[in-house]
């Protein structure tokens, strides 16, 4: 219990030009299906280490806390992400090509901001006030055994990120993002405590939306940056309905927001402004009632129409006898 | 008042009366005749017998008796508990006085006692009358299925229904493809019964229509010339009583009698105190059929199953008869002692000698966990067995989750391994010895101490790459079992059917096969022995160049798609082949139909010829090659056999000579699945990765730089750290130094 906590260690800095690059594609956390877009063989000189690494189920047990240490890196998957050209030492010790791998190498930790730097150009990746956001986030400050050795790496795996994926269904988004938190949450769903008993429609929610939506603080301060890495501690979390259910939804600002442009540019003005799936109090978000709504209107104002149509021929008639 | 009423009535309504009526009693006659007349009209037609079925160990007790019974019983079973509580590093007296005095404690009599005890006397049971007496208190029972639901169900017709009871199944589910590529019984196909009933095999070399309960008179050297009626017949092991195999179970109509029924054994399952020394054949006015333990003391002594109550019948195919460790084979008859077969199928057995998870006290059905009587096997099967619950997993991955190493130093690259080779081809090192590999049923030798012929073993090993060897293995298996599944990379270099399965390569093998052949020689002047060693270790030499090609072609088109489905891993496989008597009218590029031999024919007489005629005589033999069936069966099994054109009905008995029929090895040896004898040390790296490793990586369809690859652990070993030399060398500062400026 006593052994110091390692120093997480910077991997190389990234030239700016790198950088930009990378800050320029938008990434998104942990699972995402691996069938995606076709493979690029990695690099020669990673052979040695994937000659292991490629192994599905290479992983250990931790001898301390039981849990599953996965050390598989899918290589058709690394291949294909922003990471996928660089060499493993690039980022790793170069004292992981002995093996066994030496405790040297073995406790090193990485982070994402000892490559990336803020890109003023990039407003939209703020890796410092990422970090800075993260040093606040619960997941940083407390003091639990397991939230010990916490870091980026444990909810975004480097080995995987990708650019993300335009007009991926939002249920799809929801769910993977979901995963990663329940990934350690598993007493979220735990029957025998119910943390999240007083929400109404909890499975509801829990299908369509984020645990970060409501885990995080409401303003993020930056407009561009949808959603803050300061993870609130349960009791500071956000239990206000009206914060999404309300004209001015927090929903809206961040993940349908994204969601938001894409319908924009899919379906046109007319057709967001009229199935806009954003939940609002009020709107139904079933497609069969807002179009059995829509025809509704549409027959009444026909029947208004009609109506003020034949008082005015009813009036003519009387005006010509 | 019945005059009026009758006036009332039309005369449509009469005629409607009329035809109810007439349908009433048409239903009643057909019920009656499929109740009374079907059954003795079945049983006539396939030649079985049904009757009522007595046992001599199933006899009253008297009141005394039964307490005195009851007595030992219940101190045998508190005695076992005392002394495993009771420390042995004592004074011997000491110890007797404790024991004694915690035998005869309320909770350790509640606890130890056997339940039965109380029940059977409060019941007033005096005389324990096998299925009849059992179902007195248990007519149904509670099944708990694996998501969770409690159904309740008839015990006896829960049990009629299982692999245990009928040997075949005619459901889907069978991870079998025949060679014609189909699934067997797969949804939509014709279903047909398959499974033990009516695999002939070159293992016993009959099955169990033909040799279901013999008795064979033997002429051990001991015996001085005297004859010695020995058992012998797969009914040893089999739950049913009767006179033969439940052959009724086959149709589509029809149940077995109720006489069947009452001949079931209950207890050779369910019973701690069963005496094997019952299972031996009897013979009574209608036939012959084994005997089994009823007495009371096997019926009181009913508890939990336990492994040593399954392998009274499974060490026979686990560990062998010959098997140091195998209770059953202590325990051969108090008369027509069975006869034991000292070649072993797999010889893996389930001992806490031999298997880690035995000496671990796991118990059978915690794998295997059973709903009602019905028992899973698991979902990967390469031979052609029934199973009962084929969607049911029985893995090790199921306790042993997928990172099972926790105590190597390489434990994650050892559990890296888990994807693609299956946890017992490193922890099954090797099988007992006298694992047969090839079996000459066609030249039987002569065993003085038995006394009778047996078929000669010109091969037996358990070692790796001679008695068992490595196959790319996805659950699927062939109408013949041979292990089906393909190398990841999805390509065809992996060609088990034309490699692996159909040569035998190792030297010492075939210097062994050669030394065997010698040996028969001196017995059977007639063979040649190099032709024999050929035949023997390639098989695929039989085949002419026409059906050499057809097998190449069958392979390709109907083979490739289920051995490359689903994920594959390597998987040992115990070998065997065996050279029996073929109907070549019945045959395929994959082998032509086996016949089965009469085992007193055959172990009294050392004429293979005479078993096999005598065999063939059985009336099911004949119906089998009489159109009825053929339509019935025989056309579907011969397409998963391989065989197009449908089955030839051409009897292969004219005038009391065989016809078209021909000694042969099957065209591929058989792969069978080896699960148990567990090993906890596993394989070391070498043991595959070396340049003469156990592992033929080209075989298993590697590309030559993989295979290079995989060969070579140098790459490894030069990656040792220097730390090894030294641990204090400066390695933990590597922050600073990789951070570029």
């Amino acid at each position: 219990m006593n052994e110091k906590p390692p120093t997480p260690r910077r991997g190389r800095r990234l030239t700016t030009a790198q950088s930009s690059v990378l800050a320029a594609l938008l990434v998104t956390v942990g699972a995402i299906d691996a069938s995606q877009p076709p493979g690029v063989d990695p690099p020669a000189d990673n052979r040695a280490c994937l000659r292991c690494h490629a192994m599905a189920t290479l992983a250990y047990r931790d001898g301390t806390t039981g849990g599953l240490v996965e050390l598989f890196i899918d290589p058709g998957r690394w291949a294909g992400s922003v990471h996928g050209e660089l060499a493993c030492i690039k980022c790793h010790a170069p004292d992981f090509r002995y093996y066994p791998h030496p405790q040297s190498a073995t406790s090193e930790q990485l982070d994402c901001v000892g490559c990336h730097r803020q890109d003023q150009e990039r407003t939209d990746y703020p890796f410092q006030t990422i970090a800075e956001q993260y040093a606040e986030s619960i997941h940083a400050t407390s003091e639990k055994p397991r939230a010990r050795g916490f870091g980026c790496h444990s909810c975004h795996d480097p080995h995987g990120f990708r650019v993300s994926k335009v007009g991926r269904p939002l249920a799809e988004i929801v769910r993977d993002d979901n995963r990663v938190c329940l990934s350690c949450h598993a007493e979220v769903r735990d029957p025998l405590r119910d943390l999240h008993q007083w929400l109404p429609n909890r499975d509801a929610h829990w299908a369509a939306v984020r645990c970060i939506e409501c885990h995080t603080p409401i303003a993020g301060g930056d407009e561009a940056q949808r959603v803050s890495h300061r993870i609130l501690p349960a009791k500071e979390s956000n239990l206000t309905c009206v914060n999404c259910h309300s004209g001015n939804q927090r929903l809206l600002s961040r993940l349908y927001a994204y969601r938001s442009k894409e319908d924009l540019a899919r379906d046109g003005l007319l057709a967001k402004a009229v199935f806009n799936e954003a939940y609002v109090v009020g709107m139904s978000r079933s497609v069969l009632i807002d179009r059995l709504s829509l025809i509704l209107i549409g027959l009444t104002a026909l029947g208004l129409i009609a109506h003020g149509f034949g008082r005015y021929r009813a009036y003519q008639r009387s005006r010509g006898n | 008042m019945k005059a009026s009423l009758h006036q009332f009535l039309t005369p449509e309504t009469r005629r409607v009366r009329r035809l109810a009526a007439i349908t009433v009693i048409a239903l009643t006659v057909v019920t009656l005749a499929y109740k009374f007349i079907y059954p003795p009209v079945f049983d006539a037609y396939v030649g079985k017998t049904n009757a009522l079925l007595t046992y001599a160990s199933s006899q009253t007790l008297t009141e005394p008796q039964f307490e005195a019974l009851a007595q030992d019983l219940s101190e045998r079973a508190r005695y076992a508990k005392a002394a495993a509580i009771v420390g042995a590093d004592q004074a011997p007296l000491a110890r007797q006085v404790k024991m004694e005095m915690l035998m005869n404690t309320a909770s350790l009599i509640r606890e130890t006692e056997p339940t039965h005890i109380g029940y059977f006397r409060d019941a007033g049971i005096r005389r324990y009358e096998g299925p009849h007496t059992c179902l007195g208190c248990h007519p149904s029972m509670k099944v708990r299925h694996p998501d969770g639901r409690v159904t309740t169900v008839d015990t006896l017709d829960n049990l009629v229904n299982t692999v245990h009871f009928k040997f075949q199944s005619d459901a889907a589910g069978f991870s079998t493809y025949g060679y014609d590529g189909r699934q067997v019984n797969a949804s939509g196909s014709r279903k047909i019964p398959v499974g033990k009933i009516d695999r002939a095999c070159g293992i016993p070399g009959s099955f169990t229509w033909t040799g279901w309960a013999a008795l064979v008179a033997s002429r051990p050297a001991a015996a001085q010339g005297a004859v010695e009626l020995r058992s012998e017949g797969c009914g040893q092991c089999h739950i049913g009583g009767n006179y033969q195999p439940a052959t009724e179970k086959m149709m589509p109509v029809g149940d077995v009698p109720d006489d069947a029924k009452d001949g079931i054994d209950c207890l050779i399952c369910h019973s701690t105190e069963y005496d094997m020394n019952q299972r031996h054949v009897i013979r009574d006015a209608h036939g012959q059929r084994w005997n089994q333990d009823r007495s009371m003391r096997a019926a009181l002594a009913v508890g939990p199953i336990r492994n040593d109550h399954c392998l009274r019948c499974h060490q026979h195919n686990m560990g062998g008869d010959a098997y140091l460790h195998n209770q059953a084979v202590q325990a051969l008859g108090t008369e027509n002692k069975r006869i034991t077969h000292r070649g072993a199928k797999r010889g893996n057995p389930f001992s806490p000698q031999d298997d880690v998870h035995a000496a671990a006290g796991i118990q059978c059905t915690d794998c295997h966990v059973p709903e009602g009587h019905r028992i899973p096997r698991g979902r990967l099967g390469v031979d052609l067995v029934a199973n009962d619950l084929p969607g049911q997993e029985v893995s090790c991955q199921t306790c042993h989750t997928r990172a099972p190493h926790n105590n190597s130093q390489y434990k994650a690259l050892l559990n890296g391994h888990v994807a693609r080779l299956a946890c017992e081809t490193c922890h099954i090192k090797s099988l007992q010895e006298n694992s047969v590999v090839l079996r000459d049923w066609v030249h039987p030798t002569w065993n003085v101490e038995e006394g009778i012929y047996e078929p000669t073993d010109i091969y037996r090993s358990g070692a790796v790459g001679k008695g068992f060897t490595f196959l790319w293995f996805n659950g699927n298996g062939t109408f013949l079992a041979n292990a089906l599944g393909n190398n990841p990379s999805g390509t065809t270099d992996y060609d088990p059917l034309m490699q692996q399965m159909v040569r035998i390569t190792d030297s010492e093998v075939i210097a062994a096969v050669r030394a065997a052949a010698l040996k028969l020689k001196a017995t059977y002047p007639d063979i040649e022995v190099e032709s024999y060693v050929k035949a023997a270790t390639d098989p695929l030499s039989q085949l002419s160049p026409a059906m050499l090609e057809r097998r190449r072609q069958m392979i390709d088109t109907n083979l490739r798609a289920p051995m490359t489905v689903g994920s594959s891993r390597i998987y040992p496989f115990k070998l065997f082949n065996a050279m029996m008597y073929e109907d070549m009218g019945n045959q395929g590029p994959f082998g032509a139909m086996i016949l089965p031999f009469d085992y007193p024919t055959y172990y009294e007489t050392g004429d293979p010829k005479a078993a096999v005629v005598q065999a063939v005589r059985d009336p099911i033999i004949q119906r089998m090659y009489q159109t009825p069936f053929k339509l019935y069966m025989m056309d579907e099994f011969m397409s998963y056999f391989g065989v197009s054109g449908g089955w030839q009905t051409k009897y292969p008995l004219v005038g009391g000579k065989l016809v078209n029929v021909e000694p042969h090895w099957m065209r591929q040896m058989g792969t069978l699945m080896i699960n148990h004898g567990i090993q906890g040390k596993g394989r070391e790296c070498r043991d595959c990765h070396a340049r003469d490793g156990i592992m033929d990586f080209k075989g298993l369809g590697y590309t030559p730089e993989r295979v290079a690859e995989l060969m070579d652990l140098e790459q490894l070993e030069a990656a040792q750290p220097p730390s090894a030399l030294g641990e204090s060398r400066p390695a933990a500062a590597p922050s600073v130094s990789r951070a570029e400026p």
